[in-house]
């Protein structure tokens, strides 16, 4: 009975929905195209591959990378439906992706001091953003690439996880970071600025940067999260409630002062008065995801096309349309048992630092996807942020991947 | 391998039994708080990802229906041109509307033009759609969830779709005469079929030609004239029932135990202070409910509602459905009892069916077949069926109770007086040899009459045969001045007749 269950696995359901997605849109046009059939078999090799080396190298949980392979098949399958190009792209960055997986795994349990740079994760961030910034191309109105040679590189995407690296190491050990009091000569006046104060500040100097770049999604994740681990970590709540409140008198002083925020919350509120212009993203999203009914319209038989930026930020509304709401319930429940998953693996370790390190990437991938499903489905103001696994991007899924290494690896030790 | 995997799956299943020696440790680390946190932050995601379900479920329901016609949803143009939009049938077959492509285009054609206005409606490129076309807009383009999946391989393969052909339980003969019966007159005309609620013929006038080409033509004329070629008098049209109304008020005095009361006629009569005359000033003496219908005698009748006073009178237009909303299959105007207390000339005006009452052509045509159906009114329909191009049923009418308006036996009896009215009094006009016909006369008052005398709306009401009812009818001429037995009851008559011999 033992040896029969462990056949039904759900590796074998990824296979399916991989060999139904790709002989769908095989047969969908004539003449037939031998290079999708290549591309789906690629993708069930590469999951399979990865997926018998966890196995055989007791890589600890093995559901992790499966959710996530489940993901990223039905994401690569409407990928593949809206840009074949694109996605022959994104095997590119997948392998890339998957070797980086494994290089993470192993970097994070060799190397035993992660916890003790402390001051090393936010100097990086910092110069990778004043980098952006000096030397950065635009994109879709955000100023937050880095181009080398031909790729260009999101710089946010590494440092969301240097960020998590720099609140593990902090909550690790908080009297690691060293205060010096200063001295004004002359006057003879000491001021002690307690580690707390500081600990704030270099977080909104993540988000400041990010508010700057126009990247208002992820500075809303990295917002997010830091206010989740006050909740857990902080000492007093009451720290965490000035924050929650300066945060509030923060969004009403940059809704009246800047412009563009204006805008999201108003094509919020109401996207139908300007639906030609500012509006156009967001109805064009809510026509797909109401177009595709419970059922949706079958792979390849509706229009997501009609939606801007359809391969990255609103893939979900693509895959509401095609798939269904069913479909895209489905997804929503993958990541919710992934974040479950995780925060499983974060309450098992022992390591205090490993602890945090699991929750933050947890945290990190829950709300990355709750902010832009949210968004797509206009259930909160839209901000720009790729879907984890799912959207187009070389940068978001190299990044998940690392991030999916280290949490394997923590698994690993639980 | 395989042994690899085994031994993962026990130490998840050891899990449990090692949960308590971590959990210990962890205490002792982290310290319980910390670790009950992370459980309620495991609460908070949870609730996050739920209101997305929450969400998008709602919004599938309620939000999306709001929002999906809009014109930038280029969707619904495309399907639209790719869908040979469906036909719109009568009864025995004869096309209504059909579209045809001529120069790589779409054209919605309709062959009787001003006829089906008020029924079928248009479908327009430009001015949008309405009444059936909009109403059964998926079925008429083929497009609702079980299609997607039984139509994939049409779909894949690329070619012209077809929407579904829609029979409408209208007859095209019967229409056509009602039609021109109504010449040149404002009104409606509504016949049904008393026990199933078919309608079998609905005119408004003045209607409009509905062809593209027409409605381009004469749009703006149309929306600015005083005649409102656009409204839909038999639904929408909301007309003070008159003498019509009485059998309602006759309705609830045989349930208060009436049936033998005489009346004594004078010819008017003060309640209140205020005077009310019968038409033409005439005095019948004695007579009995009977009678005074036949006659219409506005002095029994108004006396009558003094005596039922307010609560029976509420109650049998609540019974009828006036106030409630009457599902169709086109938007139906909400019939009114607009009273809040009635004084006693109200409850007199109510009697007789002046004052603050107002009824749709179509609910009066119901009324009159609650009365042929022994008292139940059956659901109005329109649409009788609808077919996919190769004759497979999607949808086919069967006939529901709307409403029990009054007792079998109270029925009968009013049946009964009905008949008295077409054989010896104000509906003198509807009789026809051969055939029992019941029928009630009205001429109503309006907000004109007050100001300028010939203008009152000519009604009447009726159905036949008596003893087997096969069609119901609501006839009604906007401030025709003349009175229903005179000018309505002849148009009943006529189509009663083609129907029944027909």
């Amino acid at each position: 009975m033992k040896s029969y269950t462990r056949f039904v696995k759900p590796v074998y359901l990824v296979i399916l929905i991989n060999l139904m997605g790709f002989l769908l849109l095989y047969l969908y046009k004539e003449p037939y195209d031998n290079i999708t059939i290549f591309a789906g078999l690629s993708i069930i090799a590469l999951i399979c591959l990865t997926y018998a080396l966890i196995l055989k190298l007791e890589m600890g949980d093995e559901y992790l990378f499966l959710i996530v392979s489940m993901l990223m098949s039905i994401g690569f399958i409407m990928l593949y439906r809206l840009d074949k190009n694109l996605a022959l792209k994104q095997i590119i960055w997948l392998s890339i992706g998957i070797i980086m997986f494994f290089a993470c795994y192993y970097a994070y349990l060799k190397i035993n001091m992660w916890q003790k740079f402390l001051y090393f994760y936010p100097v990086v961030s910092y110069i990778l953003f004043i980098i952006t910034i000096v030397f950065g191309g635009g994109r879709r109105g955000a100023n937050n690439w880095i181009a080398i040679g031909r790729i260009s590189i999101q710089a946010s995407e590494i440092i969301k996880v240097l960020y998590i690296f720099f609140l593990a190491s902090y909550y690790t050990d908080p009297d690691k970071l060293n205060v010096c009091p200063i001295t004004i000569k002359g006057l003879n006046i000491k001021i002690n600025i307690s580690r707390q104060l500081i600990f704030i500040a270099l977080n909104y100097i993540f988000i400041g940067f990010l508010f700057l770049q126009r990247e208002l999604g992820t500075a809303f994740l990295f917002f997010g999260v830091f206010i989740f681990f006050l909740f857990i970590f902080g000492s007093r709540i009451s720290t965490l409630i000035i924050n929650a409140i300066m945060a509030c008198i923060g969004v009403v002083f940059s809704y009246f002062y800047f412009y563009h925020i204006r805008v999201r919350f108003q094509t919020w509120i109401n996207p139908w008065s300007d639906i030609s212009n500012k509006g156009y993203q967001i109805t064009q999203s809510l026509f797909a995801i109401g177009s595709g009914g419970f059922f949706g319209t079958g792979l390849g038989l509706g229009r997501p096309d009609f939606v801007p930026e359809v391969h990255t930020d609103f893939i979900f509304s693509a895959i509401c349309e095609e798939m269904g709401i069913f479909g895209g319930i489905a997804v929503i429940f993958l990541f919710f048992i992934f974040a479950y998953r995780g925060f499983k693996v974060s309450l098992m370790v022992n390591e205090t630092f490993d602890r945090i390190v699991a929750l933050g990437i947890t945290l990190m991938f829950a709300l990355q996807t709750f902010i832009i499903l949210g968004g797509v489905i206009k259930l909160i103001p839209l901000t720009g942020i790729t879907l984890p696994f799912i959207s187009y991007g070389g940068s978001s899924l190299v990044s998940g991947f690392i991030s999916l290494g280290i949490l394997q690896a923590i698994s690993k030790k639980a | 391998m395989i042994s690899d995997m085994d031994k993962y799956r026990n130490r998840d299943t050891d899990e449990s039994t090692n949960n308590e020696e971590k959990d210990e440790k962890k205490k002792g680390a982290m310290g319980s708080k910390i670790i009950n946190r992370i459980i309620y932050a495991l609460v908070a995601v949870c609730i996050l990802f739920f209101s997305l379900v929450a969400y998008l479920t709602y919004f599938e329901l309620f939000e999306k229906n709001k929002i999906i016609n809009n014109s930038y949803n280029r969707r619904q143009f495309e399907m639209e041109e790719k869908t040979l939009r469906g036909s719109i049938l009568d009864r025995n077959g004869t096309v209504l509307a059909e579209s045809e492509f001529s120069d790589g285009k779409q054209v919605r054609k309709y062959p009787y033009g001003t006829i089906y206005s008020h029924v079928i409606g248009y479908s327009s490129r430009k001015y949008g759609k309405s009444l059936i076309e909009s109403k059964y807009n998926d079925y008429l383009l083929g497009i609702n969830e079980s299609s997607a999946v039984f139509n994939l391989k049409g779909k894949l393969s690329g070619e012209t779709k077809e929407g579904n052909n829609i029979y409408l339980s209208i007859d095209h003969k019967l229409q056509t005469l009602a039609n021109e019966l109504m010449k040149n007159m404002q009104g409606a005309v509504v016949a049904l079929d008393p026990k199933t609620g078919e309608v079998l013929a609905m005119v408004s006038k003045p209607d409009f030609d509905p062809n593209e080409q027409k409605l381009e033509e004469n749009w703006n004329t149309m929306v600015e004239s005083q005649s409102a070629p656009f409204l839909s008098r038999a639904t929408q049209g909301l007309y003070t029932p008159g003498s019509t109304y009485k059998v309602l008020t006759l309705a609830s005095a045989l349930e208060n135990g009436m049936e033998n009361d005489i009346y004594n006629d004078k010819g008017t009569i003060v309640i209140d202070g205020k005077e009310i005359s019968n038409y033409g000033g005439k005095a019948y003496g004695e007579i009995n409910l009977k009678t005074a219908l036949a006659v219409s005698s506005n002095t029994v009748f108004a006396t009558i509602g003094v005596e039922l006073g307010e609560e029976n009178l509420r109650n049998i237009s609540e019974r009828a459905g006036i106030g409630e909303k009457i599902p169709f299959d086109i938007p139906v105007g909400k019939s009114v009892f607009q009273y809040k207390e009635m004084s006693k000339t109200d409850m007199a005006a109510a009697g007789m069916g002046q004052g603050k009452i107002l009824m749709t052509p179509l609910h009066m045509a119901l009324v009159s077949s609650a009365i042929a159906n022994n008292g139940i009114m059956m659901k109005p329909s329109l649409v009788s069926r609808i077919e996919t191009q190769n004759g497979t049923v999607l949808k086919k009418h069967k006939p529901e109770e709307l409403y029990r308006v009054m007792d079998q036996d109270i029925a009968m009896k009013i049946n009964e007086m009905m008949q008295e009215v077409v054989n010896n009094g104000t509906g003198k006009n509807a009789s026809i040899k051969g055939i029992k016909v019941a029928g009630k006369t009205g001429t109503a008052e309006n907000e004109l009459t007050s100001r300028q005398k010939g203008k009152e709306h000519a009604w009447f009401i009726g159905f036949a045969p008596a003893d087997d009812p096969k069609i119901a009818i609501a006839v009604i001429l906007e401030y025709s001045g003349s009175t229903g037995g005179s000018a309505a009851a002849p148009i009943a008559r006529e189509l009663i007749s083609a129907w029944l011999k027909g």
